[in-house]
């Protein structure tokens, strides 16, 4: 029975490499390069899909076209420009840098330095607090007397 | 006083984006801002539907106003306004159609019978109206997607100068055109 | 004539409610202690009127009732059973239903589990319970009941669950996730209730622990099933899609994470008080702001939720009440909070309050990222798309220092310690991690990106701190029976993630896929497998019809296994479903999803090797494991006192 599984496997082998690839690239580079585009760039009909995932018609043919550009030997950003000049920045799932979006980064960068911040001056006003002053010792010397008297008292 | 500010910071923060959710609930999140509005024309070398032996360019409509329009048969939102753009013929607007063929795929090995398609179309156009001056066949939709299109019906407003005016998506009705493409014709 | 029942059983406990939430805050503003008494019972009265009219609409869905809209629209007399019962949930109204069981639920829980608190706060809680549940039962009674009659004209035959909704997963995917939004209710009403009494001390942090980290642990479950789901179901192989529907629910768990660490300071120190309570509101608001964005239609997003204005409305409104009402209160009171307690920058709490940071700043990239293409377009800038690149890129640069900080804080004491005691741990913990880490990478894959290389440290870190840590806490306490289900908690929590992270990492870098057409007997390689396209046969299922691609597997010239990828048309609505064959590993899944017909007997196929990705759901069970453990710590077993003393 294993004899006719390894037999099988051999004769399967010589076929294994005739099966045709929906998107076939002469490179590795190239094919890694249309899958990570195709998983980047949005159906512009659909939902919230890529194009990788998308039936839509619009989908497809955003793939093909991808596909036709990374064969032409286009690099990321040339494909992505191609697109977003054709179907505007929505096309694109990584935000276009503007006066709105910068909030993006800077709020996060703010926060976490206001988190720091915090916790450093918070240090500073509990070690001000924590040094034992003149008045202070005057105000311990005081109460001592004071319990005492009332004790002796 | 510094703290009293500071615990006041989360419900400015909430109240600010209660507006802006506000705001969201009464606009359509799908109507997109398209990458071609105030952009050259792109170029089109494309078969007459009806006569393909005859092509139009670019060079065909140079120095007119005029509307590009994207439908297909196989797309009800066309068909309901097909009656408001024969309205616009009439009233003098120049409508090109850009025809949107959406079931011709070459690599399921689809046959693509043009003469069912020209009959289709006429039957369409015959019943609701033809507002068209003259009907483009964009079969592997390079143009199509050259506009930025994703679907039917969508249309330009491109000026004599080939600059694209205005890119809408959906249907064109009277409020729409009221809205959108009246002002930029100084109608 | 059931589903008027079980409109007016929701009547009755919306009357209930109005009562829980009037009679206990009042009598706890006037010290009357009667009315504060008759909170509990009416808790646990409106639960069984609200489980009731759930009854009524299973009834109906059973029963194949098409007169009732909602099972006309959401099921089919083919349906099966079990699919029947879930389907109760599947649509809007149905969901907003189970919420408010799960809602009412969690009232009736803390009704009868929370005798040992003084009564003002126990009746405060309660009432603000009360409130909520009010809100959304009205939300319910007018706006979206499940139980309106399609009369006279009623189909005979209804229109079917979606076929995506029809998955194991379904059943128990949105019960748990509601279970954690309602659960973080409590949290949130014990904050107020705290507010309101001016009772923001270390036992209220103890009280509110337990629910919180209930709540959470069932939101883990939902968020990871939900994963799972849509994995198995979607037939992309994908599991995390940032999606809005997905952040809406990542949102309030990043802040009760940040929450349940926030409230361990508060209650063994007696700090952070204000921020505490502001975490509490944060998650709950938080829960409601996802409910608002994933069913008013506002942003667009894969899983298409009926959407309404009107009830965007109310569920603006509503939210702007409670939230904003409780944020107004938190500026009214936190104010006049002060935490007093002394620690040195190199302490324990100041790594969880850096902990809470980093996790509150994912959660405002979530936001902002979720909310931003939204508010860019309303200021007339355009539209833009804010999605996966974004979100990976930023939440890579956060798990750094985060998982970090995970590894190194648990051997850390409070209040202070000193560098000496604890860098030969950390130093032995770094050279440990970072010679596992390349011994395993550089022996299994043939390539080995830096990326990759630092998660996985940053994982093995996580793992090998907790040994550490364990070994010194084991002898410290001189027993390993000693230390505390909380502790264990703990441990089981930051391994999960570590694990979380290791199969995120490797499952990103190592995954393989090809997309191919094939002819029957025609054989595939990926992966170190070999798979071989048998042919496609005819399947007939209860309510669907379709083709099943039949692949045998080979792994060195022997039989693996036998997948089935079928591709389904279900007979109402006529959708096509892709429902992909798993072959199920720890190490790696082998994944198959039919395609179309192509001419000559060809099909094209999607074959996915995806390494380790199955390692992230148990990641996602064991931290919810943890959040479940804490509850049977014997601190928070002592209910009340005659209890303790028995």
């Amino acid at each position: 029975m294993r004899f006719v599984f390894v037999l099988l496997a051999l004769v399967f082998a010589v076929s294994a490499s005739a099966v045709e690839e929906k998107y076939d690239f002469a490179n590795e580079e190239q094919a890694a390069l249309f899958a990570e585009l195709t998983k980047e760039l949005r159906c512009p009909k659909c939902q919230n899909q890529n194009i990788a995932d998308s039936d839509a018609v619009v989908a497809k043919d955003l793939r093909d076209k991808v596909e036709q550009l990374v064969k032409e030997g286009q690099s990321k950003d040339q494909v992505i420009d191609y697109m977003i000049d054709r179907y505007g920045y929505f096309v694109h799932y990584q935000p276009p840098v503007t006066p709105a979006t910068i909030l993006l980064w800077i709020l996060p960068g703010l926060i976490v330095v206001g988190g720091f911040a915090f916790i450093i001056l918070r240090q500073k006003k509990a070690a001000q607090k924590a040094r034992w002053s003149e008045a202070d010792e005057q105000q311990l010397q005081k109460l001592i007397t004071r319990y005492k008297r009332k004790e002796s008292a | 006083m510094n703290k009293k500010w500071l615990v006041l910071t989360p419900l400015a923060v909430f109240l600010l984006l209660c507006v802006f959710l506000l705001k969201g609930l009464f606009s359509d999140p799908r109507e997109l801002q398209s990458g071609r509005v105030n952009q050259a024309l792109p170029a089109f070398d494309l078969p007459d539907l009806m006569t393909p032996q005859k092509r139009w360019t670019n060079a065909d409509m140079a120095g007119q106003t005029y509307l590009i329009n994207v439908w297909g048969t196989w797309c009800p939102t066309c068909l309901a306004e097909l009656g408001y753009l024969t309205e616009l013929r009439e009233r003098g607007v120049t409508i090109v159609g850009l025809y949107y063929e959406q079931g011709y795929d070459p690599d399921f090995g689809d046959r693509f019978d043009l003469a069912a398609l020209q009959q289709e179309v006429r039957d369409m156009l015959a019943r609701a109206g033809d507002p068209y001056q003259f009907n483009m066949l964009d079969l592997d939709r390079q143009f199509i997607l050259d506009l930025g299109v994703s679907g039917a019906p969508e249309t330009f407003l491109v000026n004599g100068e080939g600059k694209v005016l205005v890119h809408h998506t959906g249907d064109v009705n009277a409020r729409v055109w009221r809205a959108k493409f009246a002002p930029l014709l100084g109608e | 004539m059931i589903p008027e029942l079980g409109y007016f059983s929701l009547t009755l406990a919306m009357v209930l409610c109005v009562l829980l939430f009037i009679f206990p805050m009042w009598g706890a503003h006037t010290g009357n202690l009667r009315l504060m008494r008759a909170a509990p019972s009416l808790a646990v009265g409106q639960f069984i009127f609200v489980l009731l009219s759930f009854a009524a609409l299973i009834y109906a869905s059973l029963t194949d009732d098409f007169t009732v809209a909602y099972v006309a629209h959401h099921s089919s007399s083919t349906l099966p059973w079990y699919y029947k019962i879930t389907s109760t949930w599947g649509g809007h109204e149905g969901a907003i239903l189970l919420w408010l069981v799960m809602q009412a639920g969690w009232t009736a829980a803390v009704a009868l589990m929370s005798k040992s608190l003084p009564w003002p706060l126990r009746a405060r809680v309660l009432g603000v319970l009360g409130f909520l549940a009010v809100g959304f039962m009205l939300y319910t009674l007018l706006m979206s009941s499940p139980f309106d009659r399609l009369l006279p004209y009623y189909p005979v035959e209804g229109r079917d669950l979606n076929p995506l909704l029809q998955d194991p997963g379904m059943i128990i995917h949105p019960p748990l996730l509601y279970m954690g939004y309602v659960g973080l209710s409590v949290s949130f009403a014990f904050a107020i209730a705290a507010l309101l009494t001016g009772q923001l001390d270390n036992l209220w942090a103890k009280w509110s622990r337990p629910w919180t980290m209930a709540a959470w642990g069932f939101l883990t479950l939902g968020i990871t099933i939900g994963s799972w789901w849509a994995y198995a179901e979607l037939g992309w192989g994908g599991w995390w899609f940032w999606d809005p529907v997905e952040n809406a629910s990542l949102m309030p768990w990043l802040v009760a994470t940040a929450l349940l660490h926030s409230l361990a300071v508060t209650e063994k120190r007696g700090i952070f008080k204000s921020w505490t309570v502001l975490l509490a509101i944060a998650a709950f608001s938080l829960s409601l702001l996802g409910t608002f964005i994933v069913r008013s239609g506002i942003i667009v997003s894969v899983h298409a939720f009926a959407s309404d204005p009107d009830r965007g409305m109310f569920i603006l409104a509503f939210l702007a009440i409670v939230v904003g009402g409780g944020l107004t209160l938190y500026a009214l009171r936190a104010g006049h909070v002060s935490s007093e307690g002394r620690y040195s920058l190199f302490s324990r709490e100041v790594a969880l309050w850096l902990n809470n940071i980093l996790l509150v700043v994912a959660t405002l990239i979530v936001l902002l990222g979720t909310l931003l293409p939204m508010i860019h377009k309303e200021l007339g800038l355009g539209s833009i798309s804010i999605g996966e690149p974004f979100f990976n890129q930023m939440f890579t640069y956060l798990i750094v220092p985060f998982a970090l900080l995970l590894g190194a804080a648990p051997l850390l004491r409070w209040k202070q310690n000193k560098l000496k005691q604890v860098a030969g741990k950390y130093g032995l913990g770094v050279i440990i991690a970072l010679v596992l880490t390349a011994a395993w990478l550089f022996s299994s894959f043939a390539k080995v990106s830096a990326i990759t290389f630092m998660a996985t440290a940053l994982a093995l870190w996580i793992v090998v701190m907790s040994a550490q840590d364990l070994l010194q806490k084991t002898a410290q306490a001189q027993s390993i029976k000693r230390l505390g289900l909380s502790y264990w908690a703990m441990l089981l929590g930051h391994i999960g993630l570590a694990l979380v992270i290791m199969s995120v990492a490797l499952t990103s870098a190592y995954s393989t896929e090809r997309d191919v057409r094939v002819v029957p007997g025609e054989q595939v390689a990926l992966g170190g497998y070999d798979f071989r396209f048998d042919g496609v046969k005819v399947i007939r299922g209860p309510n669907y019809t379709g083709h099943a691609g039949v692949v045998t597997v080979f792994k060195d010239g022997e039989q693996e296994t036998v997948l089935h990828a079928e591709k389904r048309r279900y007979d109402i609505g006529m959708q096509f479903m892709t429902e992909a064959a798993v072959d199920a590993g720890l190490s790696r899944d082998l994944y198959l999803a039919l395609g179309e017909q192509l001419t000559g007997g060809a099909w094209s196929l999607r074959i996915y090797h995806k390494p380790f990705v199955r390692v992230m759901w148990l990641g996602g069970i064991l931290i919810a494991l943890a959040g479940f453990i804490v509850l049977f710590d014997r601190r928070y077993r002592r209910r009340n006192p005659k209890e303790a003393q028995a």
